[in-house]
């Protein structure tokens, strides 16, 4: 056996940089933010602690909703099924079968887990934009089967008084925690996602489904992966936010709001992005705060702002941003940079 | 009898659903969108329809000849404005750009019109009815049945038989095709959605004549319809139509078992179908 | 004489990659050019170009010394250009007449004149006639390529571009279509044929472009040009010549 000399299979040696300095301030701040959600009672009053939690709330499930609509293709207007069918979940564990609320929020997970793989099986056989209404339909059920099952007490809906058993104080730690767990979750999970091996799969499957299954991505396998984790990261979502209402209809449970909300934060804040996402919310939850009061009026600006993104500006504000500097706050790509001996 | 009589009210109720079913399966065969908005035009259409009826005091049949074309002028234009901007592979902007057009219609009509229910004057025809073998019928719902029949008949020779139905099937195959034998497929899926969106006018006068309409009706409107044309299979004209009258036969049953079934009932025969045949009752099944 | 059909300095791009770097072609009244090339020199880019299917600039392409380039495909239809796509590209689910007659229909609306009507068209391919009920995805591919030439001429086309109609077909069918293009020819109509068969795109024309990686390699007489030469232009310089 001879030796092979190391030379003649030499590689150029370069490093694959993945780290920004605009990533690395940007990490900090969303190490400090999810710290500073994290322990919310220390600074923060009952009301503003609610305000955050909302504020988290829409930032996840539009999370959940670019994962799907940006990266895997499945464009849904039915994530709010997987809301209220964990919400539900953690009511009728907790209240009717008396499991400790803070383990319910977890277990109730297994539901829209459990139900996302059939409902994936039926609709991937829809075609492009039938999945979407195929997707509204099946919250329908949900919504109409809650108003008929003595189970979850029909129409007139359940309130979480085992809540009760937990001073103001507790609830609000609980609360805190829950929100930066679900944050970590939602955004660190689809971060990590994203660089993991699987990341440039997805990117290779958002910016061409066709070249990519070419290329070795079972898209197929990918797109029921989304599915499902993106339902489960929608459960985690309704069972805190529901956590928190302490109460829960089937109107208020399965609610087409989410899905507008959701669609308005990602599509106006650049789809295909964390970034995106982050300040989508943020326009999202201060015009609420603002404009709120104006109801139909303010409805119907979003709407035809949702319009106009779609008609005009399809990346968003991120994608305008981005376009202008370089300077990505959650990098994802990999960049050779030749090393220096 | 009770059951045959649900099996008659369904039939009746779904073609009804055929009005909607029509132009979603003509625009989705075509072009490939589902316009979300697809029910709120049906509402904004009834709503003008009965606010025209009452400022000039019209019947109903002069309401549906002012509305008609009023409804084919609202379609041209959602194509030249917005359709023909998104019209491509990728489904997701005509999806979102439909949905911010539902949201805002939706609100819209709210302002204007309060999230009352109203309904359409019908000097008397909604109180007609008939007894044909010893069950009674109301001659609108007859009406109604016999104009959705008649509407996809026309629907069908249309597509068949004229020169805009082959340049639409031509389109439909292959758009860049089409293109290349001289059609221009903008003005085409103008007229496709002029058409669709004329055939509301239709479904629109007689939504607000059966029963009552509000600027939150559209999207179940919307589902409805969605769920023929599946049933039915895709891109098939009289597809939608017996699709629609397999789920209006469905919400009449479920109706009769347990009036909080009747809708879900209709949602399960749809998932029934997705399950079983996914091509749907008429489509042909990919090899 | 100005040429019917000329392209000028022709660009055309597919995103980020160039696929046609300055082409410069002509075609005159009533003549008949082959293009010939390796796969992937080019040949359905440059009609597709021409067609308006690819963005241009307006001064690449003039028709009878019109700038059109970028020019609507359906407007370029209307001018008088026609094209027999790559892969035939029929209306499925049409039967053959819809096929045949959405070209009519669209000739009628735009009130273009010329000699090709139905029992002509059956006249030169009977088969058409015979098959008119049957689904197009029906007919085998050379009965295919003649309901494709079909809906071309239908268009009543001054310039006829003909995209590989011989690929895949049994030597007797290529006959058989190539059999028919004197016919059109005699009809005053232009033509540029793209084929891979160099000895049938010699027999078939009156001029020869060859084209490699986007540009043109060689122009001349078909009856003029030597198998050297052609070998040189088709593989490009330092191959052998086979
Ligand atoms: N739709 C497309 N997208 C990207 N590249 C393309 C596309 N079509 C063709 N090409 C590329 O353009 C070049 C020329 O292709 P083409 O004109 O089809 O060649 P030819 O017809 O001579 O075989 C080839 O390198 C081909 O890979
Ligand atoms: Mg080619």
């Amino acid at each position: 056996m001879s030796a092979i000399p190391y030379a003649a299979t030499e590689v150029p040696e370069v490093l694959v940089q993945r780290q920004t300095p605009s990533g690395r301030i940007a990490m900090a701040l969303a190490v400090l933010a999810m710290i500073g959600v994290a322990v919310m009672p220390l600074w923060a009053s009952t009301g503003t602690i609610r305000s955050v939690l909302v504020l988290c709330c829409y930032i996840a499930v539009a999370q959940m909703w670019n994962l799907l609509a940006g990266y895997a293709g499945l464009v849904s207007v039915g994530q709010h099924a997987f809301m209220g069918a964990a919400g539900y979940a953690l009511f009728v564990l907790a209240q009717t079968y008396g499991v400790d609320p803070f383990v319910a929020v977890f277990l109730s997970l297994l539901v829209p887990a459990a139900l996302a793989v059939p409902i994936y099986l039926l609709l991937h056989r829809l075609d492009g934009p039938y999945f979407s209404i195929g997707t509204w339909v099946v919250a329908e059920v949900f919504r109409l089967t809650a108003s008929n099952l003595p189970l979850v007490n029909s129409g007139a809906g359940m309130s979480l008084r085992v809540m009760k058993d937990y001073s103001a104080f507790e609830r609000n730690i609980a609360m805190s925690l829950l929100c930066a767990g679900m944050l970590l979750v939602t955004l660190g999970g689809s971060y990590w996602l994203l660089r993991s091996r699987f990341g440039l799969a997805l990117i290779a499957m958002r910016d061409n489904p066709v070249a990519a299954a070419s290329q070795g991505v079972n898209v197929v396998r990918l797109r029921f992966l989304i599915y499902v984790a993106s339902a489960v990261g929608c459960g985690l979502v309704g069972a805190i936010y529901f956590m928190a209402q302490l109460r829960i209809t089937p109107g208020s449970a399965f609610d087409p709001m989410w899905a507008n909300v959701a669609i308005f934060i990602v599509m106006v804040g650049g789809i295909g992005s964390i970034e995106g996402v982050l300040i989508g919310s943020l326009i999202f939850f201060i015009a609420d705060r603002w404009f709120g009061e104006y109801g139909a009026t303010y409805f119907v600006v979003l709407g035809l702002m949702t319009l106009l993104v779609a008609l005009y500006a399809r990346t968003g504000v991120w994608g305008l941003i981005s376009k202008r500097w370089d300077a990505p706050w959650f990098p994802i790509q990999r960049k050779l940079v030749d090393s220096y001996r | 009898m009770q059951w045959f009589d649900a099996l008659v009210q369904g039939i009746l109720l779904g073609g009804m659903y055929a009005q909607y079913a029509l132009g979603m399966a003509l625009m989705f065969g075509v072009m490939r969108i589902v316009n979300i908005s697809h029910g709120d035009l049906v509402i904004l259409l009834s709503l003008i329809g009965i606010s025209i009826a009452t400022a000039w005091g019209l019947g109903p049949l002069p309401v549906l000849v002012v509305l008609v074309p009023l409804a084919v002028l609202m379609g041209w234009v959602l194509q030249k404005a917005v359709l023909n901007r998104v019209v491509g592979s990728d489904p997701l902007p005509s999806l979102i750009a439909t949905f911010g057009l539902s949201i805002a219609l939706q609100n819209l009509m709210l302002q204007i019109w309060s999230a009352n229910s109203r309904s359409l004057p019908g000097h008397g025809i909604e109180s007609q009815s008939l007894e044909i073998g010893g069950i009674y019928v109301g001659l609108l719902p007859l009406i109604v049945l016999a104009v959705a029949t008649g509407l996809t008949w026309c629907l069908d020779l249309t597509l068949k038989r004229t020169r805009f139905g082959r340049a639409l099937r031509a389109a439909s195959a292959d758009v860049e095709a089409a293109a290349m034998t001289g059609i221009n497929p903008r003005a085409v899926y103008a007229m496709a959605t002029a058409a669709a969106v004329g055939i509301l006018g239709f479904a629109a006068v007689f939504q607000a004549l059966r029963s009552t309409v509000a600027p939150a009706d559209g999207p179940a409107q919307l589902i409805y319809a969605f769920e023929a044309v599946i049933i039915g299979g895709m891109g098939t004209v009289w597809g939608a139509f017996v699709g629609s009258m397999v789920l209006g036969i469905s919400q009449a049953i479920g109706f009769r078992i347990d009036p909080g079934f009747g809708v879900l009932a209709g949602h399960i025969v749809f998932l029934a179908v997705l399950a079983s045949r996914p091509q749907g009752l008429f489509g042909k099944a990919l090899s | 004489m100005t040429a019917v059909l000329s392209t000028h300095g022709l660009v055309a791009r597919y995103g980020d990659f160039q696929a046609l770097y300055g082409v410069d072609i002509e075609l005159h009244q009533g003549e008949a050019v082959a293009l010939i090339g390796a796969n992937g020199a080019g040949k359905s880019t440059l009609l597709r170009s021409i067609m308006g299917l690819l963005p241009v600039g307006r001064e690449m392409v003039l028709l009878h010394g019109e700038p059109v380039g970028g020019t609507a495909t359906d407007r370029m239809v209307q001018k008088g250009v026609a094209i027999v796509p790559e892969g035939r590209r029929l209306f499925t689910g049409m039967s053959v007449e819809d096929n045949l007659r959405v070209a009519i229909d669209q000739a009628a609306r735009m009130g273009a004149k010329g000699g090709w009507t139905l029992p002509r068209l059956h006249r030169l391919f009977p088969i058409l006639k015979e098959k008119a009920r049957a689904p197009v995805q029906s007919l085998s591919g050379g009965q295919q390529q003649m309901v494709a030439i079909g809906r071309a001429l239908l268009c009543q086309p001054r310039v006829l571009l003909c995209d590989e109609i011989s690929l895949g077909l049994a030597p007797k069918v290529i006959r058989e279509i190539y059999a028919a293009l004197p016919e059109i020819r005699a009809t005053g109509t232009a033509m540029i044929v793209v084929e891979q068969d160099v000895g049938l795109a010699r027999s078939a024309s009156d001029r020869l472009y060859c084209m490699l990686e986007g540009r043109v390699t060689l122009t001349g007489r078909s009856a003029e040009i030597t198998r050297e030469q052609i070998g040189k232009a088709y593989f490009g310089a330092g191959h052998a010549v086979v």
